[in-house]
């Protein structure tokens, strides 16, 4: 089955505008209210949802401005978790805090909801995305200061964010979006995929609307790749650019196993203008891999790791790249700029 | 020439940086706000320096190094001083703290002595001991920059190797004896092609280099491209070890290391000093595994101190000394 339809999104978080950065500075040293820091976050996180609406990606993120990493919001609503010292975020120059479990979590406050009541309105006539961290990256990324293991600590935390997702969901989300960058890793092991693609599948009918699950900053072990297949998600995305022969190789032998493909060929963690010319030439290598009536174009990674300035660039690159790959390939390009009539 | 004796066995170093002391950093704040011209930065740096020398012959380390003093990050402050490169713009380091990480913007190219002068200076001071010429490697520098200029990633660290190569031949024209490279970012991303091409890049840097030529790499997963860098034209490997509990050892024995080993005893991302003890119990298993003998052994902290409190950097320097005092009678 040739895809006929094509759409893009960004994967997730962006950084902070400079208004921002400053404005929670000086809320940290006690100078401003958080109010007023509040202000400027909702500022950039409106720039942010602007340059995405303009790109005419399909579905939306508010860009978690607010959130100094992926695991930080989460660990502070729940009770029996606090984040502690920092450690590097996979092979960036960049370090999250480590989040520490003493006991079995608990939730104490919604994570996702009340973002997506605030910004559901904003997006439209484009779709809200929520992103939540995948349970087996959570938990592999943390310390366990109880007596649990990995598994009961990504099944615990899927429990939590399952019940985030199906309250996001009734906030009015229309895409939950699982990562698991865990899985990219050289050591990860096809038990871990297993389970991640048990918790994963748990999460995405708990959503009970689209969903997807994100793997990126490298490719997965073909064993790994496998497991992972057996996500019930509707979207499967990866990161292809980062590492695009292994990346090709991989999907040419494995292909993605039903799943609607997300191709991360926006370079997120680079700044240079990405290359249509090579985008195109990599979709066109995987087509016949494809075995969905569609196809999605996203970014390789969060934005959040390049300059502010840069990821509004590499958003209008998503969606012109995919405006151009639509019109090359013969395929509808499926996107809120166009006018329903 | 040094009159110092280097002990033949577990002479004792660092790894390079150290807690910024107060004269740092306002030269560094100084020169940022455009007060002070570069040769006078390095001027006032020099207090800083003196005083981590001091700090280390205190503590009464062999092989010493300046401190990085004058260094706010590992990569910024080479692409400052470096042509090709042009102002970063700010990314998130962690949590709201935001760096200028730089940009590739044109064919990097050598203008001057970058830190040699830091260098001389803590050699001046440093009461006949070598001290270490310490760089971040190419590898690293291009790594942890933008690239709007090479967009390939092999052309953009071979030629910054190049530049850096002609900040090594400064050294060695100005009698540096010890040459370390800083390439961390390398197990980051344990791949073959990237340890190969760091293997590329170290021959660009030391061919016929007339001193210890040492790589340092930290915390990540060395032990899944050992086999690929273990022919590395260096003398020396500068390895953290105590943070990883040791986990390299089985590999290292497995394949056959024979080079001189820069073995990380104390672990930089905790304040707890380790006991003599302690320090010893890791020089034991290095031992007991039969991998190189101690004239090969060089003891060091894991990684640079910079992110410890003063005192407690000079507490784990002075127990690695005493270890490594024990050790050369035990072993």
């Amino acid at each position: 089955m040739k895809p006929s339809r094509i759409w893009s999104m960004v994967l997730g978080g962006y950084p902070r505008s400079r208004r921002a950065r400053h404005a929670l500075r000086d809320y940290e040293r006690g100078a401003i209210a958080y109010g007023e820091a509040e202000e400027r976050v909702i500022e950039a996180s409106l720039i942010v949802i602007g340059a995405q609406l303009a790109s005419g990606n399909l579905y939306i993120v508010d860009g978690m401005v607010d959130w100094h990493d992926p695991f930080r919001p989460f660990v502070e609503a729940w009770r029996n978790a606090y984040p502690d010292g920092l450690l590097r975020y996979f092979d960036n120059n960049f370090f999250y805090r480590i989040p520490v479990f003493t006991d079995d979590p608990e939730p104490s406050k919604l994570v996702l909801a009340p973002r997506v009541l605030r910004f559901r309105e904003l997006v439209e006539p484009a779709q809200l995305k929520v992103v939540v961290p995948g349970p087996v990256t959570f938990a592999l990324m943390s310390r366990r200061e109880a007596d649990m293991s990995v598994e009961e600590l990504a099944e615990s935390i899927a429990r939590i964010l399952s019940m985030e997702v199906r309250e996001a969901v009734k906030a009015g989300a229309s895409l939950v979006q699982i990562d698991e960058p865990m899985l990219t890793d050289p050591e990860a092991s096809r038990d871990q995929a297993v389970l991640a693609a048990e918790l994963v599948s748990r999460i995405a009918s708990e959503a009970g609307v689209r969903s997807a699950l994100a793997l990126y900053f490298d490719v997965p072990k073909p064993e790994v790749y496998e497991a992972l297949l057996d996500s019930k998600v509707d979207i499967l995305i990866l990161d292809v650019a980062d590492a695009p022969t292994r990346a090709l190789e991989l999907l040419r032998s494995k292909g993605f196993g039903g799943h609607t493909p997300g191709l991360g060929l926006i370079n997120a963690r680079q700044i240079y203008d990405d290359r249509y010319s090579l985008v195109v030439s990599t979709i066109k290598e995987l087509i016949e891999s494809i075995d969905s009536e569609e196809l999605a174009v996203t970014t390789t990674t969060w934005l959040d790791l390049i300059p502010f300035r840069y990821s509004i660039r590499k958003t209008y690159l998503l969606g012109l790249y995919t405006e151009r790959l639509a019109a090359e390939l013969g395929l509808e390009h499926v996107t809120p700029l166009h006018p329903r009539d | 020439m040094t009159a110092y004796e280097v002990p033949r066995k577990f002479p004792t170093t660092v790894v390079g940086s150290y807690p910024k002391m107060p004269q740092a950093s306002e030269a560094i704040r100084k020169r940022r706000a455009g007060e002070v011209d570069e040769a006078e930065f390095h001027r006032l740096v020099q207090p800083a320096i003196r005083e981590v020398v001091e700090d280390y012959l205190w503590a009464g380390i062999d092989i010493l190094s300046d401190g990085e003093q004058s260094r706010e990050d590992m990569v910024v402050y080479f692409a400052e001083r470096m042509s090709g490169y042009r102002v970063g713009e700010w990314v998130k380091i962690f949590d709201n703290v935001y760096f200028r990480r730089p940009i590739i913007a044109g064919k990097v190219g050598w203008l001057a002595p970058m830190t040699v002068d830091d260098w001389e200076y803590a050699v001046s001071v440093s009461g006949g001991r070598p001290v270490k010429a310490i760089l971040t490697g190419p590898y690293t520098m291009v790594e942890w920059s933008f690239d709007l200029h090479y967009r390939d990633k092999r052309e953009a660290v071979l030629d910054m190797a190049r530049v850096l190569r002609r900040e090594i031949e400064e050294y060695v024209s100005r009698g540096a004896q010890y040459i370390q490279v800083d390439e961390p970012a390398l197990s980051t991303r344990p791949w073959r092609e990237e340890a190969e091409l760091v293997g590329e890049a170290l021959e660009i840097l030391f061919k016929g280099v007339q001193a210890k030529r040492i790589v340092h790499i930290c915390f990540g997963r060395l032990e899944r491209i050992l086999p690929y860098i273990l022919d590395y034209p260096v003398d020396q490997f500068d390895l953290e070890m105590k943070n990883s509990d040791f986990r390299l050892l089985p590999y290292l024995k497995e394949y056959g290391f024979n080079k001189e080993l820069g073995f990380g005893v104390v672990d930089v991302h905790t304040l707890q000093v380790e006991s003599v003890e302690e320090i010893l119990d890791g020089i034991e298993r290095l031992m007991k595994a039969d991998i190189v003998g101690p004239e090969k052994v060089y003891l060091d902290p894991d990684c640079g101190l910079k992110r410890l409190p003063r005192d407690i950097a000079k507490a784990k320097l002075r127990n690695i000394v005493e270890a490594a005092r024990i050790a050369r009678e035990r072993w």
